[in-house]
């Protein structure tokens, strides 16, 4: 078809050579083309989070964004971590997942790998964060099942727990 | 044969077992399901709300290739009507279209792209009609469909309604249209079986109800269609109606393949049913010491399109309006409508938010009026058990709505500048224009399914060296019945691990997933089926040790004899399996004005204060706290059940202050999160979540649900604290943020002169007439249950 475009992306390690339509998202290549289920269709306008991924498209600067919104080809020669890259490589879970499950973070779970991806880049980042600063780096995720307070919680006990301090 | 708590049993903060994979990503939802030479479905749905179908022609659209089947109303094999009360619906439009978005014909395509160029090929012309929106008019219109336009009236009075005190209040308030809007667009895949039957993966809440409704499209008996949860992204009462369920099984039918349906997030806000929106009028009279001495309410809820659970819905919004407050003279009336608008549903609080906006509306207006505190006027009237309903039901388990209300007022407010000002983080409001405000709500709410519907579920338990299977329909849709099976294995067992296994169709019904009720019946289900496999392991262990059974008792994983320590549950019988299946049902309810007077299994009690800021110049609201104190039974997961509180109460302020779908011509407008807002994180208020925990009568460990009382709670407690910081009336949520700065809101002008329909036994199941009431509370009262005490 006219409109295909090939090109090679890097996805949690494996690299792939992509043949995927203009129009596609790279959350349709990720998903359909290359099966990668861990990002997730909520909204499909960026509004969610549920697909949130962390990202370097090519200019040197990880930083989490919704594949919703990322048309496909302008990921060329991209490096994409999903919610797969985070914990260890038997199924060990980080200190995030932990903690998400510790404190009741999860319910339906449909936004949880978009919230632990975010939550992941923003201790990374800043390891001390305050409320707002948790909740600036997290109000692109949506979560219509916990109302947010074990998601709060679920954070903060992963800062504490990564500067070594007890629970 | 006691029962202790384990590791990981009932009391504890036990994690969910299918929690590792989701926040591995690597949990399977039915959006991720795919199977070999899968074909993808589509839905061709009507732009129009009202509409003559005067020629459909798919032969340009089956012409395409890639295109393996286009189905319309003619191409389905079984009943072409369906519905959760009334079978009033058309699985594709029937000729004539009453709702935009309403499915027309459904494609199956090699991909989605072809699907969708296969769905615009097809060639519909439409005469349209004009729509009916106004669910006013609905009750003297000509009827939109053969089975009338009123879904049902009901009617019925206590005591003395036209008994006055010294004070009445009287208002019209009304509420929006809200949306489940779980994260999780609905998705299914179906395929055919070898023996020429159907199965399907859905995200569903009822896999028996979907497994009828296929069977009454497809023409297939039960037991050839096969219905699985696949994983469910939340639902909220969204799911509990058909959407593509019955679309993709017969596409799979008809083209021999796998189909998939994926909804789009507008599709999704077209396709599922929403909250009614409704408006109500409440008359309040008490006298000098703030005793309520009546109450007159009048309820139109706007059912839109098509029945679903509107003809249900009306009763609990009708006889709850009381609230949880000893109403002995009263006149209680509603409707619930057809109109051209979205049909509307199931949705957590399932009518109840409705009336709890409204009569603590009224609870306020009437503590000003006469100079009370808020909290003095509920806890006077609050009810108490022994008390009997309008509806002429005794409280006879325990009605805490005292303790509740006192439990809440203890939480110290909190102290200094929110966190968030109005605006959020952004902090768009100036310090000067912010005004806090404090408020009050308590709320009364039925659990489990009322009205004589069968409430049931069965439950499969297996034991194998300390192995425990539990099998139940129950659909999980993320609120926990996983963990709480789990919880139950392992205390009532000493099971040391615990499989859930997918629910299917295989084993009998365990109804919705819905009501508040799945702990109590499915959970109970489980625990008896738990109990019985105990009584199998330890008489076969007595048996072996040449003991009586009944010395025996399993606590923490070991099995004693007299509390000594005898063996493992997991050594006791090694490669030995014990296995049990039973059934629980809840106590037999009755329609509303049935002698009997017995409309619900149960309730749940919830208070809430608020503390908002508010910019009244922007109109902006912050929610600082919110301070919770709920009547839980027993806490089984403190985790979990802080989780559904905490869930509850936001879901219940977006309905307070920004979630509607805004529907103009009977087309939604805002179908996507750009337009309809649900609360972020930074929306969220900080949470003070107490617990009155009185064991319900007949439940094991005295449990009870709790996932609906915290919504209906919120919403009115919210526009309560933003009445109070701004002084406005404020009678519609949500309030939006003209409302408050432009001083908008009032609800819409209703008469309530309208006639009665000209047959009122239309649709509705119970019409009664003045003098059945009478009839049927003298009989109350004969029975020393007289509402009228």
């Amino acid at each position: 078809m006219s409109d295909e475009v090939r090109f090679s992306l890097t996805v949690d390690g494996t690299s792939h050579e992509v043949t995927a339509r203009w129009s596609e998202s790279l959350l349709t290549v990720l998903r359909d083309r290359l099966g990668v289920r861990g990002p997730k269709t909520g909204c499909a306008h960026g509004r969610c989070g549920a697909c949130a991924v962390r990202a370097d498209l090519g200019d040197g600067d990880p930083h989490v964004l919704c594949a919703c919104l990322v048309p496909a080809a302008t990921a060329a020669g991209g490096t994409v971590e999903t919610i797969a890259s985070i914990g260890g490589p038997d199924g060990e879970l980080s200190d995030v997942q932990e903690a998400f499950l510790a404190e009741g973070a999860v319910q339906c779970g449909i936004c949880t790998a978009g919230f632990v991806t975010a939550a992941t880049e923003l201790l990374e980042s800043n390891p001390e964060p305050t409320r707002t600063e948790i909740e600036e780096a997290l109000y692109g995720n949506l979560c219509r099942c916990t109302g947010y307070g074990r998601i709060v919680a679920a954070v903060e006990t992963a800062a504490r727990t990564r500067r070594g301090e007890a629970r | 044969m006691r029962e202790q708590a384990q590791l990981g049993g009932v009391g504890t903060s036990a994690r969910r077992p299918d929690g590792p994979a989701k926040v591995r990503g690597e949990f399977t939802y039915a959006g991720d399901l795919a199977a070999e030479g899968m074909l993808v479905g589509v839905t061709l749905r009507s732009p129009h709300p009202h509409a003559r179908i005067t020629r459909i022609d798919t032969a340009a659209a089956r012409a395409l290739p890639g295109v393996h089947a286009v189905l319309t109303a003619d191409d389905v094999p079984g009943d072409l009507h369906f519905g959760l009360t009334l079978r009033d619906e058309p699985v594709l439009a029937d000729g004539v279209v009453r709702y935009a978005g309403e499915p027309v014909a459904v494609v199956a395509a090699v991909d989605a792209a072809t699907a969708g160029r296969a769905a615009r090929a097809v060639e519909v012309d439409y005469e349209p009609l004009p729509a009916l929106t106004d669910p006013q008019l609905s009750l003297t219109a000509e009827p939109l469909h053969p089975d009338g336009n009123v879904y049902r009236h009901v009617s019925y009075r206590c005591g003395d309604p036209d008994a006055r005190g010294v004070v009445t209040v009287e208002n019209t308030y009304r509420i929006g249209m809200q949306d489940p809007a779980f994260l999780a667009p609905e998705a299914g895949l179906a395929w055919p079986t070898p023996d020429g039957g159907v199965a399907i993966d859905v995200a569903t809440q009822w896999l028996h109800s979907d497994q009828q409704q296929i069977g009454w499209a497809t023409g297939l008996p039960p037991e050839k269609v096969h219905v699985r949860l696949a994983g469910v992204g939340g639902a909220f009462g969204g799911r509990e109606d058909v959407t593509l369920q019955t679309h993709a099984c017969l596409l799979a039918l008809a083209t021999g393949r796998p189909v998939k349906f994926e909804y789009t997030r507008e599709e999704s806000f077209l396709a599922h049913r929403q909250r009614h929106p409704g408006t109500i009028w409440l008359r309040h009279s008490a006298d000098a010491s703030g005793r309520i001495v009546s109450v007159e309410g009048r309820v139109l809820l706007d059912g839109g399109a098509y029945a679903s659970t509107s003809p249900v819905v009306i009763t609990n919004t009708v006889t709850l309006l009381q609230g949880p407050y000893r109403v002995d003279n009263g006149r209680f009336e509603g409707w619930s409508v057809r109109t051209n608008n979205p049909s509307c549903g199931a949705m957590r609080g399932f009518g109840v938010p409705q009336a709890a906006f409204a009569h603590e509306a009224q609870l306020d207006a009437l503590a000003a009026a006469l100079g009370m505190d808020p909290v003095e006027v509920r806890l006077h009237n609050a009810l108490q058990r022994g008390d009997v309903a309008t509806y002429g039901q005794r409280f006879d388990a325990p009605t805490p709505v005292r303790e509740v209300l006192e439990g809440v007022r203890a939480v110290p407010l909190p102290q200094g500048p929110a966190r968030n000002a109005p605006g959020g983080v952004g902090r768009s409001a100036e310090g000067g224009t912010v005004r806090r405000g404090v408020g009050y709500a308590v709320t009364i709410k039925n659990l489990a399914f009322s009205e004589g519907h069968v409430d049931e579920s069965t439950a499969e338990v297996s034991l194998c060296d300390g192995h425990a299977t539990v099998h139940t329909a129950c659909a999980e849709v993320g609120q926990g019945f996983v963990t709480v099976a789990e919880q139950v294995a392992r205390t009532v067992l000493g099971a040391s691990t615990v499989e859930v296994t997918q629910p299917d169709t295989l084993i009998a019904s365990a109804g919705s997933t819905s009501a508040s009720r799945q702990t109590m019946a499915s959970g109970t289900a489980v625990h008896r089926a738990c109990l019985a496999v105990r009584d199998r392991l330890l008489g076969r262990v007595a048996r072996e040790h040449g003991l009586d059974a009944a010395e025996l008792t399993v606590a923490d994983g070991v099995v004693c004899a007299a509390g000594q320590p005898l063996t493992t549950v997991a050594e006791a019988a090694p490669g030995r399996t014990f296995r049990a299946t039973e059934h629980f049902q809840h106590p037999d309810t009755h329609p509303l004005g049935s002698p009997e007077a017995r409309m619900y299994v149960g309730y749940g009690f919830s208070a809430q204060r608020a503390v908002v800021d508010v910019d009244v110049e922007l109109g902006l609201v912050s929610v600082v706290q919110i301070a919770s104190c709920q009547d839980v039974g027993t806490v089984i997961n403190p985790t979990q059940l802080l989780g559904q509180i905490e869930g509850g109460i936001v879901q219940g302020m977006g309905l307070a202050l920004m979630e509607e779908v805004v529907v103009a011509d009977g087309r939604i407008t805002n179908p996507d999160f750009q337009d309809y807002l649900i609360p972020t994180i930074i929306d969220a208020p900080e949470i003070v979540s107490t617990y009155v925990t009185d064991p319900q009568p007949g439940m094991p460990h005295g449990w009870k649900g709790v996932g609906e009382p915290p919504l209906c709670t919120a919403v009115p407690v919210v526009a309560a604290a933003v009445r109070a910081a701004t002084g406005l009336a404020l009678p519609a949520v949500p309030i939006k943020p003209e409302h408050i700065a432009l001083g908008l809101g009032t609800p819409p002008t209703v008469t309530w002169t309208t006639p009665r329909p000209a047959d009122p036994t239309l649709i509705g199941t119970v019409v009664l007439a003045d003098e059945e009431v009478e009839d049927a509370l003298g009989t109350m009262a004969e029975e020393g249950a007289s509402p009228g005490r």
